[in-house]
Order: structure tokens, then sequence, then C-alpha cells
């Protein structure tokens, strides 16, 4: 299991002024701070980037870069800063992401800076309503990729997670894909931007979706994920340091309803999220208390 | 082999909750299965429509729903008792759009007071329905609560921005509270939740989704009303057992389309029985969702609605 550290992005209060105004301090420490907790790969989130997108992500990447050899997931939808990073990147690095839309600009640099990608399954259409729609992006996605010369290995599918508090279908969709990945795509790898499932949900509650459905997922055999550096449980989680909660998550999943008295209060916190992800009860934002 | 018509299997009910008190005191709610599938299961309580009142003269009113109030529409109790004795009203819904602090900006003492001699003239359960501004609800309702202490009201809209509030007035004075979450299904557990957090039983409390008339985007609505049925009658959840009310009237009457004279735009039919019509249509759409309580406006819409729901449940 791979992560994705998600924390340097320019949405945040503290990186969005210092990406703006070049300053390399605030981004430098979150940099370390997140290799330091342990994960993979560093996301450098620079958003739509517009305006001398370019100029921007070759900053970022070298200003990380001057503190951590972690690789990089460079993340914008600008072609022209995607490929400034790839110039600027001194390891190979994970293009943060490749959808239908974009395939014609962005595949034939997949190869040219010898990157490997995500591919992102927002079809043509927006999103895909089931798991089904999903396996047709990702078919075409695949095929396209395998004819710009894109071996499987370097393809990181992401089924898109959403928040359960807008579609539960739509979670179980992307549950229900991740099951379909190896035999539609042998070898391909996968990733989810993970957070997105409990957007929307108070901000202390968090965690728990995020880790439940890293869990479920994984079960399913995710290959890696873009998570929050510094939630400390799911990064244990993710090195297989709580096989006892994983346990009882699979059982749950399995329709086991376990005696809520008999389990200790974490774990009563997992078993009411795996019920509430897998739709067998309906979200709320007071979801654990009852 | 023979065919077997697949059922759907349920594993709960909705909760029948008594509104208003005395003879006249209605209950709603119990269904054991989708609306109108009574192939599957009950509906021992038949869906009601409660008449709507407003507590000043409508403005903009379409002529054809201001007919059949001539010269009561400037008195409240005239109007809920001529909606009684000659429309066979079963339930009044008294609007309090004189308080919204964006039109007359009634204060709550005179709005209460209105409530109070509306409430002492009828023996039908009252519906008292506020601008669901927050701030304003909170003192209307609050006092409204307390003026008619003994009327077993039914109270809304409480939102979760003055749950706690009106709530915990509407609890001190036993009234039924109407919990009103904005056409979302997981906010609308949510407030259920809350609600109940706070101490309101469960016997006191009727679901409000928010809901449109056709073409403003009804079918939202009704796919949220039909998730809640689904996870009341088929999932267990006890939070979504509750009877829906769907204050469709002032939804539908409001729209561009009951307002246009006949002659401006002959495609769209007479304008009297478009808006009757548009008005009968939408509750029946949101009956078939699964609604327990219809607050209408025009006798006509009425009564088309009422023999539909005859002709679905007869035996």
């Amino acid at each position: 299991m791979l992560l994705i550290g998600e924390n340097i992005n320019i949405m945040s209060r503290t990186i969005g002024p210092a990406m703006k105004g070049r300053d390399p301090a605030p981004i430098q420490e979150l940099a370390r701070d997140e290799a330091s907790a342990g994960v993979d790969y560093l996301d450098l989130n620079i958003g739509p980037a517009r305006k001398a997108g370019d100029e921007l992500m070759g900053w970022v990447v070298t200003t990380v870069q001057a503190v951590t050899d972690k690789p990089l997931s460079l993340d914008t939808t600008n072609p022209v800063a995607m490929e400034a990073g790839l110039k600027a990147a001194k390891s190979k690095a994970l293009i943060n992401s490749i959808a239908p839309a974009r395939v014609d600009e962005e595949l034939p640099m997949v190869r040219e800076y010898g990157a490997a990608m995500i591919g992102l399954l927002w079809g043509l259409d927006g999103m895909p309503r089931d798991a089904n729609e999903r396996a047709l992006i990702a078919v075409d996605l695949i095929y396209k990729a395998n004819e710009a010369g894109i071996p499987n290995e370097d393809i990181w599918i992401d089924p898109i997670a959403s928040p359960v508090s807008v579609e539960i279908n739509q979670v179980r969709a992307c549950l229900e894909f991740m099951g379909m990945l190896e035999e539609i795509a042998p070898g391909c790898r996968s990733t989810v931007g993970l957070s997105n499932i409990s957007n929307g949900t108070p901000a202390d509650l968090r965690p728990y979706l995020n880790r439940t459905y890293l869990i479920m997922l994984m079960r399913y055999g995710l290959y890696s994920a873009i998570v929050d550096a510094f939630d400390t449980e799911l990064v244990k989680i993710a090195r297989g340091e709580m096989p006892h909660i994983v346990e009882l998550v699979h059982r749950v999943m399995d329709g086991d309803s376990p005696d809520l008295a008999s389990l200790g209060e974490e774990e009563v916190k997992y078993a009411k999220t795996v019920r509430v992800l897998t739709g067998e009860s309906l979200y709320s934002h007071s979801w654990l208390e009852i | 082999m023979t065919f077997e018509i697949p059922k759907t299997k349920y594993s709960g009910r909705i909760r029948e909750i008594t509104l208003g008190k005395g003879d006249k005191a209605i209950t709603v709610g119990g269904e054991s299965c989708y609306p109108f599938y009574l192939y599957e299961g009950e509906m021992p309580r038949l869906p009601r429509i409660a008449m709507e009142v407003y507590d000043c003269p409508p403005e903009e009113w379409a002529p054809a729903a201001l007919e059949p109030f001539a010269g009561v529409t400037d008195d409240p109790v005239a109007w809920a008792k001529k909606c009684i004795s000659d429309y066979g009203a079963e339930m009044i819904c008294l609007q309090l759009i004189s308080t919204d602090p964006n039109g007359l900006d009634r204060g709550a003492e005179e709005a209460a007071q209105v409530v109070k001699q509306v409430a002492d003239a009828i023996d039908v359960p009252l519906i008292v329905w506020g601008t669901a501004n927050h701030d304003k609800d909170s003192e209307v309702l609050r006092l409204v609560a307390e003026k008619c202490q003994d009327k077993r009201l039914v109270i809304g809209p409480v939102e979760e921005g003055d749950h706690k509030k009106i709530g915990a007035s509407a609890l001190a004075y036993q009234h039924t509270l109407v919990a009103s979450s904005p056409i979302d299904i997981n906010l609308g557990k949510q407030l259920n939740i809350l609600l109940g957090n706070l101490g309101v039983s469960d016997e006191l409390l009727i679901i409000d989704p928010t809901v449109s008339g056709i073409g403003y985007g009804i079918e939202y609505c009704y796919s949220v009303m039909e998730r809640m049925r689904m996870a009341g009658l088929a999932q267990q959840d006890d939070k979504l057992q509750f009877p829906i009310i769907c204050n469709v009237a002032k939804e539908v009457w409001k729209t561009k389309e009951v307002h246009i004279p006949t002659e401006e735009a002959p495609a769209l039919g007479d304008a009297k029985k478009r808006g009757i019509l548009m008005e009968a249509m939408s509750a029946m759409i949101l009956l078939l969702a699964g609604g327990d309580v219809m607050i209408m406006r025009h006798p006509e819409a009425i009564r088309l609605v009422r023999e539909m729901i005859t002709e679905l449940t007869a035996s």
C-alpha cells in the first residue's frame, strides 16, 4: 500500500499564499513533515493554475526537492504546468491526473518524461454513474495509454471516491469497480482521493470515514491512496499495523453484526462506519452516536 | 412452473402520528408497504389533506385560487370555517405569511393572537406554518406554542438552525413538530436525530422534505421521499419512519404557469383548469412518493386528489 500525502495544496490557508508569494519556507516545512509522517509520495496540488502555471509548478517541484527525495505526484489540470513539473522532477513522477478529455495532450508526456500517470475515470459526459460505466471508461483510457506506449504498471486508475453524504450508490460503485479492476486490466495499479469520501462531514469525524473506506478498498486490492499524511492511525492501517480493526471491518462488510457491547469504543466506531459506507445504514452527521 | 410476482421484503413500518386532539383528531402513517402497494402491505391510515388559510389577505393569488374564498380572505377565522363547512376540510394549515420580515413583518404577539382565534374557532387539527426565517420563526412559533398550549398544534417548519428554540417550546406544551430539511435525506435524518436528542418524542414528529410543484424540480422531492420510505420500510431506519407532510399548494400557485391568462397563452389551455390541475397532479405525485399529509388550496384540486386516493385504495 503506497500513500500519497495530499497536504501541499494551493487551497490550504498557509500553502496557498506561500505558493503565490513564492515563499519556500512553509512549503518545505510541510514537505519535511509529510515525509517524516511516513508517506511514500508527495502530491503537489497547484490547482488549475491558468496563469503562469508552468513557472509555478517548476518552482514548487524544485522547492520541495530541496528538502526531500520522496517522489512527487504533480497535481494540476494545466498541461503546460504539468510538463514544467515533469521537466523539473528528479525522480519518476506521477501525473495527477489524466482523464479521457485530456488524453491527446497529456498521454505523450508520460512516455517522454518516463513518468507514471493517474487515470481518472471522469468520463467525457462527467461522473460515471455506476461500476460498469467506470469499467467502460477505464478500458478505453487504458487502451489509449497502452497505444501511447505506456505499460499497465505505470497506469494508476482512480475510480473516484465521492462523498458519503451525497450519494451512497456512488460509494458502493467505487468499491465494486475496485473489485473488477484486476480482471479488466491485469497489472494496472490504482489510487483514490480518499478524503473525498468524507467531504461535507464535520471535520473531527472525517478520519473515521477515511480510515474505514481505506480498509474496505484495500480489501479489493487498492494499490495506493491520496491521503491526509497526518492521520497517524490511517498510516498505521496502511502499514498493516492494525490487523484487528481490519479484521473487524471485513467481518461487518460480510454482513456480520457484532454485539456492539462486546466491542471497544474505537471498534464500535469502525463497525458503525462500515454499515454507513455499505449503505446498510443511511448516513447522517450523527452516525457514530446512534 | 407457476409464475410468482416478486414481492418487496419490508422490515419496518411508518409510525402512526396523531395530529390535533379530540373527536376530530387525525392519525396518519402506519404504512407497512410503499405508497399504494396494497398488494404487498397495508396503509391503515389514508393520506389526508389540510386546507390552507393565510393570516393576511393574499397578494398575487391567481383569480382561480381566490374565487372559492371570495369574501373571507381578510378574516382567517371566517376563512378557516368556510373551508370546513363548505369544502369539508379535515385539517387547516394557517400560513403565517404576515410575519415575513421581508413582507408585512407582523410581530409575534399579534400573529399568535390570530392563531389563537383560529384555533379556538375550529375543532379540526390546526397546522401553523411560519416563514422559514429562523430568527422570526423562533420568536413567533415559540409564542404560538405557549398561547395555544392546550391545542396540540402542528408547528413548523422546524429546521436545524432553529430546532432548539422552537423544539424546546413545542416540547414544553406537547405540540407536534414539522421537521423540515432542504431536499436532502441525510440532513433530514440528522434533524430527526437532533430533535430526538432534544427530547422530542417520536409520537410528536412529522417530516417535511421540502417540496415543489410540477416543472419546478418535483422529481428531486420525489426521489428524496422515495428514499426516505425505502430507508424506513426496507432498511429499518427508525429515524425515518415518520409520516411526511408536503406544503405543496404554495409552491404550485406561485409559478408563472398558473398566472398567465388564457388569452395570453391559449396553448396552455384554460387558466382556471390549469392551476387546479397543476395543484392536483403535483399533490398526486407527492402522494405516490410517500406523502401522508398534503397542504392544498383549491377545493376542486382537493376533490380530484381525494377521488384518486379512493380509487387507488378501493378493494
